[in-house]
């Protein structure tokens, strides 16, 4: 194989350009969006107009006999199996049926499905299909739905689908005895994911062989699988979802949604004929899922000194009309405190709450976002009501390395210090903290931290890896980690080239196809540097080693003398070389040995069950860690607040790729910079009232805030090369720097997001009139 | 397909174009093509009829460029707003127009959306007409009988920016001493659709306002001018106290801002900042 | 009727409703130019037309038989990448991929008339290019390299 790319071997670490990168500049790489195959059909899914209704009847004969309409399905065409996304842990969440038989239960539900020979008559067909409803009373508003007598949408009492309690230590005796006791409540807003290429998928059904391909623009291929299998009765390996490239996720696609249902069932009946369904831009902001729309109720304790003595509160989360990934994220709304803060005495009780709005699920930050913005802000009052330094303040009560949590989180490496010792150096916080009031200007922190994985999903969370090494020394990884823009594919491929010690550039990288690769849980909550870096790192050795021992036996030496390092086959001890890459490969495959190369590894972070009675158990393998600074300076007469600048240290444990971590989290501080200031999904009577990009603002080009972003490498013992997940972390304490940042600029704190002029505006004046009625009296 | 069906029509001249939309059965100009387009998309979402002709100009020679004369400078209808923007002409001699069209949508669509379309595409958020208004641009249209008939571009906003005519071009007065203030807020973000405009411009002769036009736009109705702030300003000797005096001299029935209590307050900052920005001499 | 593609023409036979985004991808099978939005904000559909970086989804494609026509096909040359391209790959400018073919284009009508932007050029040229996955920082390290017609990979150091 010509590898003359010689500063591509050893790349963890490296910048190396995208595996997949050339594809994605040229326009060539191909997304589900541009699959087009003989014969497709166009399908289009039949939803409600009521937010609450019992479906009386459906009538699709008219529709039925529309030229050229393929197929038409109902629940009748189903087997009636509901399905949940957190059914694993969470049984009682298995609420969602693809296609509902009786009832709908907000503005968009799917009931039924058409395929047809192009958009138009498809669009038709829908017209035609005949439904009555018996409407029901609804309910919008997540307080009132709790409230007795509020209309029930499932059978969930007070339609409470979820009740976490998080209970710890004896937290109302902690806040008698604390020295300062302050109680806050934190409203953040519903978001959407925009992902640029929207939910699209195309079923076929091979009708001779009973086996369905579904093609799907997905995070977690997987999963999709296994819900499709579950709802369609059918064997796992019956079912082929293939992910080709993904213009983004972010959490919306982590699940079988109604489309994938729908386009295989549609293939089905319409004899074998691939179904594309593909939603508007329309579709994808009211229809597919949303950030849950939180009220984060905290009251805290501290005592002189600073140090925390008890957390307690309530979460209340708006979860829509189904459960999705509600649980995991209301659970992270509430865990991820210890992850930063030590802290004994704690109760916090989350209730995720059914209403009719749209349905909200995992998006990126997993109930981080809103507890970050809630839970920052917060401490930042804190030491203020102690007139602590919020820096200090932070150091004083930050977990440390190797310690157990209250809950039994065991945390191993731990950079939060020098995260924030970091991020506070490089403001220079010490100059610019309430320094800068006469221009308006301020500067504010937030911490968090990352975890990878969050084992919510199933009883396991591996992931597994298969290298085959031809005989030219090419490289096939086959991994089932599903790359949607975020660079696992290349990151992955630097971790096999490193550990089999040869030139990255031999790797050719087959992703997230459910028949081809190994099984992978899926792209979220950092996981896949961590856990599918760890089994391509396994399938590495094990391949590595099945060529040292035909080396080792060729010479007559032990295999574990020999070690592969710069695409040459070394004794270890001497570092003297025996053969080159090239060689070792034709040796494998020569007459006297013939013996295909195949690696195989698999990875299952060690993590314990979580008690969901209490709260208790270690979620993650490892757990990253990040500290936020932001600069803003304030308008006092427009309220409207420019950002500076953002500093993000940030311990990844090992930076891979340093270029693409750098991305991650300039992309996720966008993303949360959008969700502090302009993003705001906005509903009336259950109808998403914004649902374009005209009139829900994304961040773009004009007005980029500067980033400095700072690695703190930790070298975790249990990463591959000592590599954390992140990717996520990085919107978690965004709202609450840029909040902090506004308090220390003009002395006024907003509370709930998004943070619009209007807002500061109104806060000013407050502050005014309060501060000239002191100064009277 | 994204669009209703409609026969598509590409005059070769202006005349064929008045002919053909005086002739043709529910037909709709299309210039840039960045609301009409957009339009169409909407209405077919929403199963609304749409118009069966389309007529281009995209062709039409005679309605594209900038010129000028000793007196007055014409924008032909199919300038892009880019072209607008990167007019030798406009920067030198009339910079807040330069201004505003920074600031217009996005870069693809000031490369495609004419100045003709901003003016008469009958959304009430024209960027360009506030500023027009205020420079008392005047509406060049094409009559059937191959005549011009003029309106000015206050006239055709009081008239709800309806008209049947094509419209050729727009003209501007030169004029010396000029002093021209825009100022624009946006609720939100750097990318937002503007909040509230406003523009003042004013012959600046021995250190007074004189002929001042003060034009606001609050987004529920078209660019409008407030003749009660003007009456004040043209009377006033300017100083310190000006720009705050201004506040209570507005015609607060065009100042609709539906009670939003953020919008009433900017609209007082941005007069008040607009007043400032002519007495410090901007030659904007 | 002919339109002039990527300096190829292309014979097609299209009604006066389609819109070019329409044309290209599904009658020309150029599936570079995406579309993501259907209202003219995202940019996904970018093309450049006349040296004009314009949206493809909404301009009629019977409207501009016989204008040059770029789309993110036309920009690489076999086996080598346009400069842009090939800036926008070394600086981590490409997550995703969606909004690329249309950010690569308007970056490059933007330099091929402005070869040295500044900040605000740059970044009012590519106000109509939405970017989801990765903010902007590196697409402005990428155009800026492009027009400095450097292109390096940087190791990060801690």
């Amino acid at each position: 194989m010509n590898t003359d790319k010689k500063e591509y071997t050893n790349p963890v670490g490296k910048s190396v350009p995208r595996i997949d990168g050339r594809g994605l500049v040229t326009g060539q790489a191909k997304y589900t969006f541009d699959l087009k195959l003989p014969g497709m059909l166009i399908g289009k899914l039949l939803r409600s107009p009521h937010a609450h209704a019992k479906i009386i009847s459906i009538d699709t004969s008219k529709a039925e006999k529309l030229p050229g309409v393929k197929a038409i399905i109902t629940a009748r065409d189903t087997h009636l199996i509901k399905f949940g996304s957190n059914e694993y842990f969470f049984p009682q969440t298995i609420d969602q049926m693809a296609i509902e038989a009786d009832k709908v239960r907000y503005i968009g539900d799917e009931i039924a499905a058409v395929a047809a020979v192009d958009e138009e008559t498809a669009q038709k067909a829908l017209s035609l299909i005949d439904v009555r409803y018996e409407i029901l009373p609804a309910v919008f508003d997540m307080t009132e739905a709790m409230k007795p007598g509020a209309p029930q949408i499932h059978d969930a009492l007070n339609n409470i689908a979820l009740i976490l309690p998080v209970n710890f230590g004896n937290p109302d005796r902690a806040l008698k005895e604390s020295d300062y006791v302050r109680e806050d409540i934190f409203y953040t807003q519903s978001a959407a994911h925009c992902a640029m290429e929207p939910h699209v998928c195309v079923g076929q059904f091979e009708t001779f062989s009973n086996k369905i391909t579904l093609w799907t623009s997905t995070q977690a291929p997987f999963k999709c699988r296994e819900s499709l299998a579950k709802c369609l009765k059918m064997d796992l390996n019956n079912i082929r979802v293939i992910k080709l490239a993904v213009g983004g996720g972010f959490g919306g696609k982590l699940e079988m949604f109604p489309m994938d249902f729908a386009a295989c069932l549609l293939s089905k009946k319409a004899a074998g004929l691939p179904v594309k369904i593909t939603y508007t831009r329309e579709e994808e902001f009211s229809f597919s899922r949303r950030k849950h729309n939180m009220i984060y109720k905290i009251k805290s304790g501290v005592k002189k000194d600073g140090t925390l003595t008890a957390i307690t509160g309530e979460v209340i989360a708006d979860g829509g009309a189904y459960c999705s990934y509600g649980p995991t994220v209301l659970a992270a709304a509430m865990m991820r405190i210890f992850m930063v803060y030590k802290i004994k005495n704690f109760k916090i009780t989350g209730f995720r709450v059914y209403t009719n709005n749209p349905i909200s699920g995992a998006i990126r930050g997993f109930g981080g976002v809103q507890s970050g913005f809630s839970v920052e802000s917060h401490m930042d009052l804190l030491a203020e009501g102690i007139g602590m330094d919020p820096v200090e303040f932070r150091l004083k009560n930050i977990t440390t390395p190797n310690m157990v949590t209250v809950n039994k989180i065991m945390l191993t490496t731990n950079g939060l210090k020098e995260c924030i010792e970091k991020a506070t150096r490089a403001c220079d916080w010490k100059n610019k903290r309430g320094k800068l009031k006469h221009l308006c200007r301020g500067i504010g922190i937030g911490i968090a931290a990352d975890v990878m994985g969050s084992k919510m999903y199933k009883a396991h969370e591996s992931a597994g890896s298969i290298i085959k090494i031809e005989e030219d020394g090419s490289v096939y990884l086959f991994t089932g980690a599903a790359d949607t823009g975020q660079g696992s594919n290349t990151a992955l491929s630097q971790i096999a080239a490193e550990e089999l010690g040869v030139s990255y550039t031999r790797i050719k990288c087959t992703a997230a196809d459910t028949e081809i690769t190994p099984f992978d849980t899926g792209s979220f909550a950092s996981r896949v540097t961590f856990i599918s870096g760890n089994a391509t790192k396994n399938a590495a050795t094990d391949a590595k080693k099945q060529i040292l021992n035909i080396v080792a036996e060729e010479h007559k030496m032990n295999a574990d003398e020999l070690d592969i390092k710069a695409e040459q086959v070394i004794n270890k001890k001497s570092s003297s070389v025996i053969m080159n890459f090239d060689k070792a490969l034709e040796l494998c495959y020569s007459f006297n040995y013939g013996r295909q190369i195949i690696g195989r590894g698999s990875y299952n972070p060690k993590t314990t069950p979580i008690d969901f009675r209490t709260g208790e158990g270690n979620v993650s393998g490892s757990y990253g860690f990040e500290a936020q600074v932001a600069e803003v300076e304030v308008n006092k007469e427009t309220g409207q607040v420019k950002v500076l600048k953002m500093w993000d240290a940030h311990d990844v444990g090992k930076a891979i790729n340093p270029q693409s971590c750098e991305g991650q989290i300039e992309g996720s501080i966008t993303m949360g910079i959008g969700y502090t200031f302009y993003e705001d999904l906005k509903f009336k009577n259950g109808r998403v009232v914004n649902p374009n990009f005209a009139n829900y603002r994304l961040p773009r080009s004009i007005g980029t805030v500067p980033i400095e972003t700072i690695f703190v490498e930790t070298n975790d013992p249990e990463g591959p090369f000592g590599a954390k997940g992140m990717g996520e972390a990085s919107l978690l304490p965004t709202s609450a720097a840029i909040a902090n940042a506004i308090q220390d600029a003009v002395g006024v704190r907003i509370k709930d997001l998004p943070i619009t002029p209007d807002k500061i505006l109104k806060a000013l004046k407050e502050k005014d009139l309060m501060e000239k009625s002191k100064t009277k009296s | 397909m994204l669009l209703n069906p409609f026969k598509f029509h590409s005059p070769a001249d202006l005349n064929e174009a008045v002919r053909l939309h005086n002739s043709l059965n529910n037909a709709r100009i299309l210039a840039g093509g960045t609301f009409v387009i957009n339009t169409l998309k909407s209405l077919k979402n929403m199963g609304v009829k749409t118009p069966e002709n389309i007529i281009s100009l995209k062709k039409i020679r005679e309605i594209k460029g900038i010129s000028r004369s000793k007196e007055e400078l014409s924008i032909r209808s199919m300038v892009t707003i880019t072209e607008l923007f990167e007019s030798p002409e406009i920067t030198e001699n009339f910079p807040v127009l330069k201004t505003a069209c920074r600031h217009i949508a996005t870069n693809p669509i000031r490369n495609m959306a004419t100045v003709g379309g901003n003016l008469t595409c009958r959304y009430t958020w024209t960027e360009l007409g506030a500023i027009l208004v205020a420079l008392d641009a005047q509406m060049h249209f094409a009559g059937s009988d191959g005549r011009e008939e003029i309106i000015s571009l206050e006239e055709f906003f009081k008239n709800q920016a309806r008209s049947s005519k094509i419209l050729k071009s727009v003209s501007i007065k030169y004029e010396k001493n000029t002093r021209t203030s825009y100022q624009r807020v946006r609720k939100s973000s750097e990318v937002d659709v503007p909040l509230l405009a406003v523009c003042i411009k004013t012959n600046f002769i021995k250190k007074r306002f004189a002929d001042t036009r003060v034009v606001i736009n609050n987004g529920l109705e078209f660019a409008r001018r407030d003749l009660k702030l003007e009456t004040f300003l043209d009377s006033v000797e300017p100083g310190n106290q000006t720009a705050a005096s201004a506040l209570d001299h507005l015609d607060t029935s065009i100042y609709d801002t539906k009670e939003d209590d953020y919008k009433k307050a900017m609209f007082r900052v941005s007069i008040k900042n607009a007043v400032n920005e002519i007495l410090q001499g901007s030659k904007k | 009727m002919i339109l002039n593609i990527n300096k190829k023409q292309y014979t097609v036979d299209i009604q006066g409703h389609e819109t070019l985004a329409e044309v290209l991808r599904d009658t020309c099978g150029l599936t570079g130019t995406k579309m993501s939005c259907n209202e003219a904000e995202c940019g996904a559909c970018t093309v450049i037309i006349n040296k004009k970086a314009v949206l493809s989804c909404i301009t009629l494609a019977a409207d501009v038989e016989g204008e040059e026509i770029t789309t993110i096909e036309g920009l690489s040359d076999g086996d080598n990448l346009h400069p842009v391209q090939q800036a926008f790959l070394d600086h981590g400018a490409v997550q995703c991929g969606f909004c690329s073919p249309g950010m690569i284009l308007a970056s490059k009508a933007l330099l091929d008339q402005n070869p040295k932007p500044d900040q605000n050029d740059i970044a009012y040229a590519l106000d109509g290019n939405i970017c989801r996955c990765g903010g902007y920082l590196k697409i402005f390290d990428a155009v800026r390299a492009a027009a400095e017609e450097k292109s390096s990979v940087k190791d990060k150091k801690v």
